[in-house]
């Protein structure tokens, strides 16, 4: 199987600071996937240089099979890698609606019409379908997290970029958020890359983590894997930390399926 | 921020009677009265055209008297110099107005910050330094006069500008209703994730800019051919920031409201003669309270308060009438 997403030597220097460093990966189809990492490990730069928001000093992105480096992020998105952003970015003055109408109209979507129909179904679908008609700014924090997620499922994508959706959120708005992104990844197969740095809900939504810190790839695979990887571990609690399962009581999907 | 984004059947309505109050003036009013509605009216073209790109997009442009200099110098060149008739004024200087929107436009509107507006500002400043040293083609500070009349007398020349009125306003409402209009509004609202939705954020910037450059060139050959006289006065950034204050004072964003604002503060200057001296400041102060007060405009937010009452005691009204 192609991957869908083929990272190669992925480097980005701000000045003296590299924010991404010979950063490499792939995602296959259909795949669930997270980035972890401390604050400032990358993973946002990571995010805008594969939605060309960053233009990358070095490395290749192939995406769907062709090159993506040089592409404005309209083009982008209109080749099926949408994004979010970390801190939500609504059409502050317009309507709940018309913010989600905006993402119908990208030219790949646009020729199948009908796109107040197609808004609406997708606000039923991510559960504002009753807050249609609000101005944004009246939304709470976990609405506007819905209200950027339909707004980029409306463009099709075939990959989907999801920087920190759960950041801000209280215990009562996570679940229905991950129970969301789990159906999308179940339900109709989507991949999803997904940055966050909150270990508990993260670790029962992907399959696999990518762990990142200062600006490398320190280390690949399951949830369990990565939270007893001695250089995640230092990553995130220090030299000599105990084990960051135990520490910040972690459960995860394989000790879920352990017990059952 | 209100959102403009529907139409309703009331809203056609007032519209028409709007128009229909305008269309009476020739029967009540004074010659004098006439010339200044005939040129508050070519204001409303101009602060409607500044709306539809700035108000909608929120990307300010302080030179608009750029395009409506460069509008009026055009039909004045093809009147007085080449000897054509004024009508073929109309069409070549939108033409011109949008080539330079394009000139300014393509380079600075891709950037963030103050870049554009900036350009706008200092690129209308420039004509107006160009056309009084190249005063052998231009005029000078004199201008170009004696354009001949497109229209042998005042009264229907004032229904020519109030049909374009009508034309323009409705065209630049309906885009601003459409799929197009809403782009532009979420443009205003974040550049960034309009592109992550997939839009190409730059190009309707640009067809924004160049759609408002269009009817105001074509505004000021409306105004030059009225006048029979252009000067580098139109090129003024005194214009382009009055502009400015009739779209906030009518309602940004609104498209209608600052045709109200144009007439309002033109009203407003001609009804302040009274005071003489004082004029300015009496005017300066109203602005300034109208401003810090009602940010929002008066006009447009004004007009939509009538509306919902309207509606409310139409619906009361209905109700009774069935019981």
């Amino acid at each position: 199987m192609s991957a869908l997403l083929q990272v190669e030597g992925l480097t980005k220097r701000f000045g003296g600071l590299t924010a991404v460093k010979n950063v490499s990966f792939a995602l296959q189809p259909g795949e669930i996937t997270g980035i972890l990492g401390p604050n400032g490990a990358g993973k946002t730069t990571l995010f805008n240089l594969l939605t060309g928001f960053i233009r990358p000093d070095r490395g290749t992105i192939v995406f769907g099979g062709a090159p993506l480096i040089g592409a404005a992020p309209h083009r982008i998105v209109n080749r099926g890698l949408a994004r979010t952003f970390q801190l939500t970015r609504p059409f502050i003055g317009m309507t709940v609606l018309e913010n989600v109408v905006v993402g119908c109209l990208a030219p790949r979507v646009r020729a199948e019409g009908h796109t107040e129909a197609r808004a609406c179904d997708m606000l039923d679908r991510v559960g504002l379908g009753a807050k249609a008609d609000l101005v944004v700014d009246a939304l709470s924090y976990g609405d506007l997290r819905r209200l950027e997620i339909a707004r980029e499922l409306v463009t099709r994508p075939k990959l989907l970029l999801l920087d920190e959706p759960f950041a801000g959120l209280g215990t009562s708005e996570i679940e229905p958020l991950a129970a969301l992104i789990r159906q999308l990844h179940l339900a109709e197969g989507l991949t999803i890359l997904i940055i966050e740095h909150r270990l508990r809900e993260f670790m029962q939504l992907v399959r696999r983590v990518i762990a990142m810190d200062f600006g490398e790839i320190i280390a690949t695979g399951t949830p369990s894997e990565i939270v007893r990887h001695p250089r995640v571990v230092e990553a995130y609690i220090g030299r000599g930390g105990d084990d960051l399962e135990a520490r910040l009581g972690v459960t995860t999907t394989e000790s879920i399926r352990g017990t059952a | 921020m209100l959102a403009w984004g529907s139409l309703s059947k009331t809203d056609v309505i007032g519209a028409i009677i709007v128009v229909a109050l305008l269309a009476t003036a020739p029967f009540v009013g004074s010659r004098y009265i006439i010339g200044i509605m005939t040129v508050a009216l070519c204001y409303a073209i101009w602060a409607t055209s500044w709306d539809f790109m700035s108000g909608l997009t929120g990307r300010e442009n302080f030179g608009h008297a750029l395009f409506i200099g460069t509008g009026a110098y055009t039909a004045g060149f093809l009147n007085v110099s080449f000897g054509l008739s004024p009508w073929w004024g109309f069409p070549a200087a939108a033409i011109v107005a949008v080539l330079f929107s394009l000139l300014i436009g393509f380079p600075t509107l891709r950037l963030r910050g103050p870049y554009f507006a900036l350009a706008m500002l200092s690129a209308a400043v420039v004509m107006q330094k160009l056309s009084i040293i190249f005063s052998e083609t231009t005029g000078g500070q004199d201008g170009l006069n004696g354009l001949s009349p497109m229209l042998r007398s005042q009264v229907s020349a004032y229904y020519f500008t109030l049909g374009a009125l009508v034309v323009t306003v409705t065209i630049l409402k309906l885009i601003a209703l459409s799929p197009w209009g809403t782009i532009l509004r979420a443009i205003r609202g974040d550049e960034a994730t309009c592109q992550a939705a997939g839009i190409n954020v730059n190009f309707y910037k640009i067809c924004a800019l160049m759609i408002s450059a269009a009817f105001a060139g074509f505004g000021g050959a409306l105004y030059a051919n009225y006048q029979l006289q252009v000067g580098p006065d139109l090129f003024d950034v005194a214009l382009s920031i009055n502009i400015i204050i009739m779209v906030y004072v009518g309602g940004m964003g609104s498209i209608y409201g600052p045709v109200g604002g144009a007439l309002l503060l033109i009203g407003l200057t001609e009804g302040l003669r009274s005071f003489s001296e004082y004029r300015l400041w009496v005017y300066t102060l109203v602005l300034i309270l109208i401003l810090f007060f009602i940010p929002s405009g008066v006009i447009a937010p004004a007009w939509v308060r009538l509306r919902d009452w309207i509606r409310r005691s139409g619906a009361t009204f209905a109700r009774r009438a069935n019981a």
